[in-house]
């Protein structure tokens, strides 16, 4: 436990120590990726088989809460997401955003790559239920802190698989929180830094099967589930739930609750926002 | 980026709204809709799909669906059959797609949101109950060794044993209420008589959408594009998917026969009887007390030329059929065919004097189950284990004998890819099987119930329901589970059709030492859709076993060799090639 703590605590001095945010180098690597961003059986197939389970894991959660705030069983899983103003920070190619929009959310995703959102733009046009000027999804080329200048807030942020290519998690994850409303959600999907992610996605993803390119990953940067409990100790309750990959069925699925060993690659992590707020919305103090 | 400069789109179109846009091809301007789903095809399963996923209320409110029929639904919708008279295309439905078809129950909804099941249409209430038949026992055996098996629905172990094994209901009646219940869900929009004229790929957009031309000029542009559009799928050929496959050289004769009700210590008409004959296998199926289907499996000659003769002599000869000693099934058969070839077909005495002939040279006695030649003789009479073969059939009801040719054939994949994608296939589209498991049409419910599933989980979900993603658990739900049955169901074909000393013996000494745990038993328990929680596995399962054990049976005699060819290529190369490509992403691109 106290090797857990004293790593965590490392961590996140080790946060705070660079400046920038965006790594040009990824930005550059992933444009050249972009363009296969869509194709659903390239090198994205697994990206596009774990955003269901990503939608769900966000759709649940909402219901979970509808339903316990409002003593209300009843509340539909297709109605949680309707009109609320979600964030998609580093939206890719628009993979969850299309599908938060399609749920009738009002999704606006950011990236800090031009092409990709060019890719997730051209996507969406030729999406009748999408394509401009649908009041559900919009794009815009930026980063999460330039979204910080402006005073809109979002009831839900998602940042799906980013942090693990983040220079400065700290700084990150402070943004992202700043720009969730009061009582609103974070939701973040990430790889562990353990040996077994280490296994699963460099040394098998990369550069054994060479399903992903290779430097798409780089283990150092990886954030362990409790690393990031720790950051945002100030909240009440965070939940890790682990996502499986189950090569048989060519299907992710989530852990079950509290499965051992079940974070120790790819998780989800999901934090609410406390209703009343002190402070400037940084968790870390 | 240059196509974010297109003309202003409305925003969300909700379920029946249609958008209407222009677009060009070939430089006339050509409206087309906007819909999210087209199913091409208004058969049993293309209406089973309709009316499933009208049946969600998240889907039909949500979605736009349109079903397109080339041929009239009025005929079905508004059919009316003399009662006590029966169509001769019947299927038999087992548990499973009788369950599947009767109201939504709560029982088969999984606690899981993500697992909500789509189980329950709510169209059995619309069949007409009383003209079905369940059967409680069925009865097989093997036309050369007489080497029989028999099993009843009470010693299937089955969760509702009352319900019998599998219930005989014509195609008329599933399809009148399959109609009926799409009456109470007008949000699924129904174009019947309008012919699929072609389908093109929405080119001018880059969408890669599937624009389908209807006969009265309409298109329509559809997400997702359901081909349950039987054998000659046009949508299969639009998505280019390949089909592998034979044709039997098999013709199945179909007809409705009536005869005298069971007598009182024969118990009621519930009993399936299949006779395999080195022609095929006759199927005895019943609809009534008086009235049962039959479905004769053949050579295409010989069914001609059964075809060709008076009425009373088919009815001699499917008597005979069930009966005699297959020497002397063949030599009746060549007898009509010599008949036929000569220009004087034979009459009905003089094949009741053939049979009779027949009779007296195998020493059965007229009053003998086995007896048919004078039938107003034993009709009637309580005969000692007269269980074990049908009732003897007096007529023919006229109309109702008609023939199809009989072929294997499976698509090579059920959803496109590539230039063909946001395309799925069901039913007969998808595959087309030999009538002797009667599995054909259930096999065909199994793709809808699993498909109409598989889309409402990608839609609670937000997801494209075109897309490749969205559909793939549907291919791997349902084409390893149908390609494992269509495989056994060509094995016990092959096995069947053989009149070879090695493997009669074999079928005879496998029928009769596995009676208990026999390959065939397993299967009909299938075809009985004994329902568990988990009834795909079990379904799977009993396959597999029948599987092995007609593998075995062919291992006993060293004949495997001989059924090489049609198995071993099934299996080997697609098998092969589904195997790698659903379970391995990363070697996902076909060849
Ligand atoms: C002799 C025999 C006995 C059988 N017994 C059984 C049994 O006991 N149990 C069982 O489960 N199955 C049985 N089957 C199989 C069963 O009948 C079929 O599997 C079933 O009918 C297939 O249904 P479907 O809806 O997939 O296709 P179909 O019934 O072939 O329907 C396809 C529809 O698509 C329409 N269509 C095609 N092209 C176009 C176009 N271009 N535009 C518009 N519409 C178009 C056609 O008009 C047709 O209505 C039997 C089959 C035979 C031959």
């Amino acid at each position: 436990m106290s090797i857990l703590r004293h790593s965590a605590r490392r961590f996140v001095r080790a946060l705070h120590t660079s400046n920038a945010t965006v790594n040009a180098d990824e930005i550059a690597h992933f444009s050249r990726l972009s363009s296969q961003w869509w194709d659903h059986q390239g090198e994205f197939s697994f990206l596009h088989k774990m955003n269901p389970v990503r939608v769900q894991f966000i759709r649940d959660k909402l219901l979970e809460i509808a339903r316990e705030e409002n003593d209300d069983l009843d509340i539909q899983p297709t109605h949680v997401l309707r009109d609320l103003d979600v964030l998609d920070v580093g939206c890719g190619g628009g993979l969850l955003s299309e599908s938060v929009a399609r749920l009738g959310a009002r999704t606006h995703g950011v990236d800090a790559s031009e092409s990709n959102i060019s890719i997730a733009k051209v996507h969406a046009s030729a999406d009748p239920k999408l394509s401009p000027p649908s009041p559900f999804l919009s794009y815009e080329h930026t980063s999460a802190e330039s979204l910080l200048t402006s005073p809109k807030r979002y009831d839900v942020v998602c940042s799906m698989e980013v942090l693990e290519h983040v220079d400065n998690p700290a700084s990150f994850l402070s943004t992202c929180a700043t720009l969730v409303k009061p009582g609103g959600h974070l939701f973040l999907s990430t790889i562990s830094r353990t040996p077994l992610a280490y296994a699963l996605t460099i040394f098998l993803a990369e550069d054994v099967l060479r399903k992903v390119s290779s430097g798409t990953h780089t283990y150092s940067k990886f954030i362990k589930p409790n690393e990031l409990i720790e950051f945002f100790q100030n909240y009440r309750d965070p939940k890790v739930r682990g996502l499986i990959y189950n090569p048989l069925l060519a299907r992710w699925h989530l852990a079950a609750r509290d499965a051992w060993g079940g974070t120790d690659c790819n998780y989800l992590f999901w934090v609410r926002k406390p209703a009343l707020e002190s402070g400037d919305g940084s968790a870390a103090s | 980026m240059l196509l974010l400069a297109n003309p202003r789109r409305n925003a969300f179109n909700c379920a029946g709204v249609w958008r209407k846009r222009l677009s060009t091809i070939n430089n006339t301007k050509i409206n087309h809709e906007d819909c999210d789903i087209v199913i091409v095809g208004g058969g049993p399963a293309g209406l089973a799909l309709a009316a499933a996923l009208g049946s969600s209320p998240s889907l039909r409110r949500n979605l736009s669906i349109t079903l397109v029929e080339g041929g009239d639904l009025k005929k079905a919708e508004g059919w009316a059959p003399i009662p006590g008279s029966f169509s001769n295309r019947v299927s038999s439905l087992t548990n499973t797609s009788q369950t599947f078809l009767k109201s939504p129950s709560i029982q088969n909804c999984i606690y899981h949101i993500l697992l909500t099941s789509t189980t329950g249409i709510g169209v059995w209430g619309h069949i007409d109950e009383a003209r079905t038949c369940g059967i409680d026992e069925m009865q097989v055996w093997d036309g050369i060794s007489g080497a029989r098996i028999a099993f009843s629905a009470s010693e299937l172990n089955l969760e509702k044993p009352e319900l019998g094994m599998a219930r005989l209901t014509e195609n008329f009646n599933l399809q009148r209420g399959l109609l009926r219940r799409l009456k109470d869900l007008p949000e699924v929009r129904l174009l019947q008589q309008t012919k699929v004229k072609s389908i093109v790929q929405d080119v001018e957009e880059h969408r890669q959408w599937p624009l389908v031309y209807l006969e009265n000029d309409r298109v329509l542009r559809a997400r997702l594009l359901i081909g349950a559009d039987g054998f000659n799928s046009p949508v299969r050929a639009y998505a280019n998917i390949p089909s592998f496959g034979w044709s039997y050289d098999t013709q199945a004769i179909v007809a409705t026969m009536t005869h005298p009700p069971r007598g009182a210590f024969e118990g009621p008409n519930t009993t399936a009887y299949q006779r395999f004959l080195p022609t095929g296998p006759i199927a005895f199926l019943p609809l009534s007390p008086t009235a049962s289907s039959l479905v004769w499996s053949t050579k295409p000659q010989l069914a001609a030329a059964l075809l060709a003769c008076e009425p009373p002599v088919l009815a001699s000869m499917i008597n005979a059929a069930f009966r005699l000693p297959e020497l002397s099934v063949r030599y009746l058969h060549t007898r009509i065919l010599e008949a036929q070839l000569s220009g004087t077909p034979i009459t009905p005495s003089e094949i009741q004097q053939e049979i009779s002939w027949r009779e007296q040279s195998h020493s059965i006695d007229q009053h003998s189950i086995y007896a048919s030649a004078n039938a107003a003789a034993t009709i009637g009479m309580p005969l000692e284990g007269s269980e074990a073969v049908p009732p003897l059939v007096t007529t023919l009801q006229p109309g109702t004998v008609a023939s199809f040719p009989l072929r294997l054939n499976h698509a090579e994949a059920y959803i496109g890819e590539g230039l063909g994608a946001r395309t799925a296939l069901v039913g007969d589209a998808a595959h087309t099987v030999h009538p002797l498991a009667g599995q054909g049409l259930n096999m065909g419910l199994g793709d809808v119930e699993s498909l109409a599933r598989c889309i409402e989980n990608a839609f609670l979900l937000g997801g494209d329901i075109g897309s490749h993603t969205a559909l793939l658990p549907y291919a791997q739900d349902r084409y390893l589970e149908n390609h494992i049955l269509m495989a056994t169901i060509d094995k016990l074909h092959k096995i069947y059709s053989t009149d070879l000393q090695p493997i009669v013996w074999a079928r005879s000494v496998g029928l009769e030492v596995l009676n208990e745990l026999d390959s065939l038993k397993a299967a009909i328990m299938l075809t009985a859709g004994s329902r568990t929680d988990d009834a795909q596995r079990t379904s799977a399962t009993a396959w597999n076993v029948v599987a092995k054990g007609v593998e075995t049976l062919v291992a006993a005699a060293d004949a495997s060799k001989i059924l090489a060819g049609g198995l071993q290529n099934l299996l080997s190369s697609n098998l092969q090639r589904l195997l790698n490509t659903e379970g391995a992403p990363g070697q996902q691109k076909r060849v």
